[in-house]
């Protein structure tokens, strides 16, 4: 299609000419041309229903009142505020951002300096690397439910086998929740260790070379070269990390779903059991918007953080 | 290259118009009906079959939902809060249609005659006065016990909890088999630890819901939690009994692990399956009580119902009428080995030839109570689910899980 | 010394046993979970309830695969989870190589703002737009088709995608755009004749990314299509699951189908993975 239309371009002057006009718009033009497709796809699928969204949560909806919707104000987000519920599964969900995100970081560095080392059959390692990743979500919570379980688990059979006792991981919430920071940990590592990886290659080598004949030991190379010129790499996966694990779900929805009592609840699985479970639509919006606000800030921050260092390159 | 790349996703573009399916336009009726995967969808099917024989002009599709009745509703509560008339007639767990009548999702079945079914699905399917679904079939909670284990040292099935401790550890002592436990129930926070709060709690005389309004007992519900934390306590039950769902306890009385388990019908069949350790080794009983109260148990199964957004509403109660009659009932009884949901079935003779056990089902189901008839059903399970899974972890005390849930159902049921 | 090490700790490890134990960490941590599973698909029911538990199947039998492909029609699971993946891909990558070309080359008055509003939408808890989503889907008749799950699986790695093909984008020097075009291609000729090649192994990055989301998904596909002959394979793995019973033997081997191919694909493309994440260095 393209080269048909550059044979004709180029044999026939002027009607490359109204031709041009059509395909060499001005850059107003083809930038709205260019960016249309995408703003139709995000504003039928996500600014509408979020629209929607916004809109319910200003209102008493819940479908198993049997009443009408009612244009209720603030009084979602007021519910919010005396909800025990709602503060445990925000403090969890901030707690899991700060403890799987660092740590999805620092297993992934290592995990990314290990597979980079010269290995002579390359797949097996870059399999490893990249299986937690592709496994689904859903089923990698499964799997690491069945881990954990106190009788029929893998990790308190290793446990015994080095003499150590077993626990009953999910009869305690500190445990639990630390179940459930590994699994998470574990699946999100994969991808961070891809990117990391991939940044470690892009550093020349005579960079260490050069570090090699100054002097500079390993450690020294590792924090002077190859951290500063990661950062970049990094603070783009962390940015779509740090998103992804406020919006954490299905590890703990299949683990322990939420449990034992509540102590293990993240505010996505709180609004999917308001919206889904309690049918109370208009809480069940109020707390997505919430949530919403919550990850914009973080982006917002990050994004400070990105236009900081390009201002400092 | 890259010319032939963006044709290539042209043509794909393009293509999406014939992915998607074209509706037929027929004149006869297509009744569309959703069941669970799990609820034997072949052999509805031979009772539609018979359905669109006699009745010209109607067809009728099964819609198979997800595995699991959380499952499904998390399908239905999308399709149904869309206000979709894609499905005509539901089958819905008997937790469900109070909330489905509330929130406009059903329509009342104006015709039927409740007395002909086991009470209790009078009581399940009526909200304000109206019938809102008519049953598909009956389940309950039943105390399956080892008939060889206790025939062994001479124990008779126990009328309370008490007595099933004494016998637990009568056996166990006789055993010295520390891989069999006493008792397995369902700890876990999923909706059979409603119903394991539930059956003491009923068996102090007590009811959640009076008339509509919140009845809760606050004492009667600390003795039921206490009476579970202490066979996990005593070791009558495993220590992680927090982490046991239904299924566990049936793989572990399957595999001849346990002496008493509460549990669902469906655990029967498997019980004497091939796979099974206890073939002909296993009874059923009603549950125990607990002192000096009365026997009681859960009320489970599945109800029809029609969707208020069905274009179809007169055929689909017609239908729902017939699979709810006593003809089907029997039929898949015989067939499916689903419990009916009419007493006088449990001592039809072709049926008791088919499945014998059903026999000493009846006396079981006919006294089994429903969960909380109410719309909010769900927040209900989920206050006492939780509390009945933190009190076994060991997280909170039964005094103060009875207190939580007292809280909280406050709060649900206004 | 060794030259070929590119990183300071990792020359630290240089010796042989030192890698052997690297590789060792590396294959454990990531296939462990994976080979759990294949040993379970051989294990029987049973078996699973044994104390203390097994690691290796007793009397290892191939049941289980073929209770899989009879009770649901795995193969058909498989065909549209990776018809819909590979599609929506394709609309994905169509998609964001038109928007990250505007916002990598033209000067937009709005850049950083367009550019936050694509990362602001992907922070959208996918959970709560499920009814709307539903209701849009009515509304364009599109229930029960692949393309209601192509459409927002497009939308939902739009925005990463759009980002990493802008950073592979800037790094291409004008120079070789403007000879295009000075040869006589349009505009667009030149965003897929020199443009899009040239950062090919960014496009093959954003494809992976959008290929494993779709992979991924759960709740619109349960919800979206009912139509047993339209399931993918996350929703159809779960329909092996009794209203009680999570039978892991028969599960574990539908899971092993659904790994396979994938990490066929793994193998085959790992260095192109990699190097397509090298290449653009994945700036922001």
């Amino acid at each position: 299609m393209e080269s048909m239309v550059k044979n004709a371009a180029g044999r026939v002057d002027t009607r490359r000419a109204i031709l041009s006009r059509w395909l060499d718009p001005d850059e107003t033009t083809l930038a709205v041309l260019l960016l249309a497709p995408a703003a139709i796809l995000l504003g039928v699928m996500i600014v509408y229903p979020v629209g929607r969204l916004i809109y319910t949560s200003f209102l008493d909806l819940s479908l198993t009142s049997g009443l009408p919707a009612r244009f209720a104000g603030l009084a979602n987000y007021q519910q919010m505020l005396d909800d025990p519920v709602f503060w445990q599964a925000t403090w969890n969900t901030i707690l899991i951002t700060l403890i799987t995100v660092p740590g999805a970081l620092l297993v992934g560095l290592g995990l990314a300096l290990l597979a980079n080392l010269p290995f002579q059959m390359r797949w097996p390692v870059r399999l490893s690397l990249l299986i937690p990743w592709a496994l689904p979500l859903a089923f990698a919570g499964l799997i690491f439910a069945w881990f954990f379980h106190s009788e029929y688990g893998v990790v308190n059979d290793v446990l015994g086998r080095i003499g150590l006792p077993g626990v009953i991981w999910f009869n305690s919430p500190r445990l639990a929740f630390a179940a459930i920071c590994l699994a998470i940990i574990w699946k999100a590592s994969s991808f961070m260790a891809m990117i990391i990886l991939a940044g470690l290659q892009t550093i020349p080598r005579s960079l260490y070379e050069a570090a090699d004949v100054d002097g500079a030991g390993r450690v020294r190379q590792f924090f002077e070269i190859t951290l500063p010129l990661l950062k970049p790499t990094i603070v783009v996966a962390l940015i779509f990390r740090t998103i992804t694990s406020l919006q954490t779900f299905d590890i703990p929805y299949m683990m322990t779903g939420g449990g034992p009592g509540t102590s293990t609840a993240t505010l996505a699985m709180y609004i999917h059991q308001n919206t889904v479970s309690f049918l109370d639509l208009g809480y069940g919006s109020a707390l997505a918007v919430v949530m919403f606000g919550l990850s914009m800030c973080v982006t917002a921050l990050y994004l400070r953080m990105i236009r900081g260092s390009e201002r400092a390159s | 290259m890259s010319s032939g790349c963006v044709s290539r996703m042209a043509g794909l573009l393009l293509g999406f118009g014939a992915f998607a399916f074209a509706t037929d336009a027929s004149a006869e009726t297509t009744l569309k009906m959703f069941v669970t995967s799990q609820g034997q969808p072949g052999i509805w099917r031979k009772v539609l079959d018979q359905y669109e024989a006699r009745n010209p002009g109607v067809k009728v599709a099964i819609e198979l939902g997800g595995a699991t009745s959380d499952l499904q509703a998390q399908y239905l509560n999308t399709v149904l809060t869309a206000k979709d008339s894609s499905l005509d007639v539901l089958m819905l767990d008997v937790i469900r249609p109070a909330q489905f009548a509330a929130a406009g999702w059903t329509s009342p079945i104006a015709s039927a005659n409740m007395s002909s079914y086991l009470r209790a699905y009078a009581e399940a399917n009526t909200v304000d006065g109206k019938v809102v679904a008519l049953p598909a079939f009956a389940d309950s909670m039943f105390l399956y016990y080892r008939k060889d284990l206790l025939d062994k040292y001479g124990l008779k099935p126990p009328a309370t909890w008490d007595e099933l401790a004494t016998a637990a550890k009568k056996i166990a002592d006789g055993e010295q088999n520390p891989g069999l436990q006493g008792l397995s129930f369902q700890g876990k926070a999923i909706e059979g630890a409603v119903c394991t709060f539930l059956v003491p709690y009923w068996s102090q005389g007590k009811a959640v819901v009076k008339d509509g309004k919140l009845d809760f007992d606050r004492e009667a519900a600390t003795k039921s939690l206490a009476l579970w934390k202490s066979f996990a306590d005593s070791g009558v039950a495993k220590k992680n009994i927090a982490e046991v769902a239904t299924d566990d306890t049936r793989k572990e009385f399957q595999a001849g692990n346990v002496v008493f388990a509460v549990n669902w019908a469906y655990a029967w069949a498997m019980t004497q399956g091939a796979d099974s350790a206890v073939v002909g080794k296993v009874g059923v009983a009603r549950l125990p009580a607990v002192t000096g109260g009365e026997q009681a148990t859960c009320l489970g199964g599945w109800e029809w119902g029609v969707s208020a957004f069905s274009k179809n509403q007169e055929e689909a109660k017609k239908l729902v009428e017939f699979l709810s009659s006593p003809e089907v009932s029997k039929f898949m009884a015989i067939n499916g080995s689903l419990l009916p949901s009419y007493p006088n079935l449990y001592k039809d003779a072709d049926v008791t030839k088919a499945v014998p056990w059903f026999a000493d089902a009846q006396p079981i189901v006919e006294t089994a109570k429903p969960r909380p008839v109410t719309p909010r059903y769900n927040e209900v399970s989920e206050a006492i689910r939780t509390t009945v899974n933190a009190v076994l972890a060991g997280v909170t005390t039964p005094a103060d899980g009875a207190a939580q849930i007292e809280a909280r159902l406050k709060r649900i049921l206004r | 010394m060794n030259a070929s090490v590119s990183s300071g700790v990792g020359s630290l490890l240089s010796g042989k046993p030192l890698r052997a134990i690297a590789a060792l960490i590396l294959v454990v941590n990531g296939l462990f979970p994976a080979l759990w599973i294949l040993l379970t698909s051989f294990k029987t029911e049973a078996e699973l309830t044994m104390k203390p538990i097994t690691w290796l199947p007793h009397a290892a039998t191939l049941r289980n695969y073929s209770q899989a492909f009879s009770d649901q029609p795995l193969l058909t699971f498989l065909y549209n989870s990776f018809m819909v993946a590979l599609l929506s891909t394709a609309l994905t990558l169509l998609v964001s190589v038109l928007a990250a070309y505007a916002l990598a080359r033209l000067n937009l008055r709005f850049r950083g703002l367009i550019m936050s509003v694509i990362i602001a939408v992907s922070t959208f808890p996918l959970v709560t737009l499920l009814v709307p989503l539903f209701e849009t889907m009515r509304a364009l008749n599109l229930l029960n088709t692949w393309t209601a799950l192509i459409l927002p699986y497009t939308v939902l790695s739009l925005p990463v995608c759009t980002l990493v093909l802008t950073s592979f984008f800037e790094a291409i020097p004008r120079d070789l755009e403007n000879a295009a075009m000075i040869d006589g291609c349009t505009r667009f000729g030149a965003l897929f004749k020199v443009v899009v090649p040239l950062s090919a192994p960014g496009v093959f990055t954003a494809g992976i990314l959008a290929f494993v989301n779709s992979w991924d998904e759960f709740l619109l596909a349960l919800s979206f299509n009912s139509n047993p002959g339209l399931r993918t394979l996350p929703v159809g793995i779960q329909l092996y699951q009794g209203e009680f019973a999570f039978p892991w033997p028969i599960i574990s081997a539908a899971l092993v189908v659904g790994i396979v191919p994938v990490a066929i694909l793994i193998v085959i493309f790992q260095e192109r993975v990699v190097s397509g994440l090298t290449a653009g260095g994945l700036k922001g």
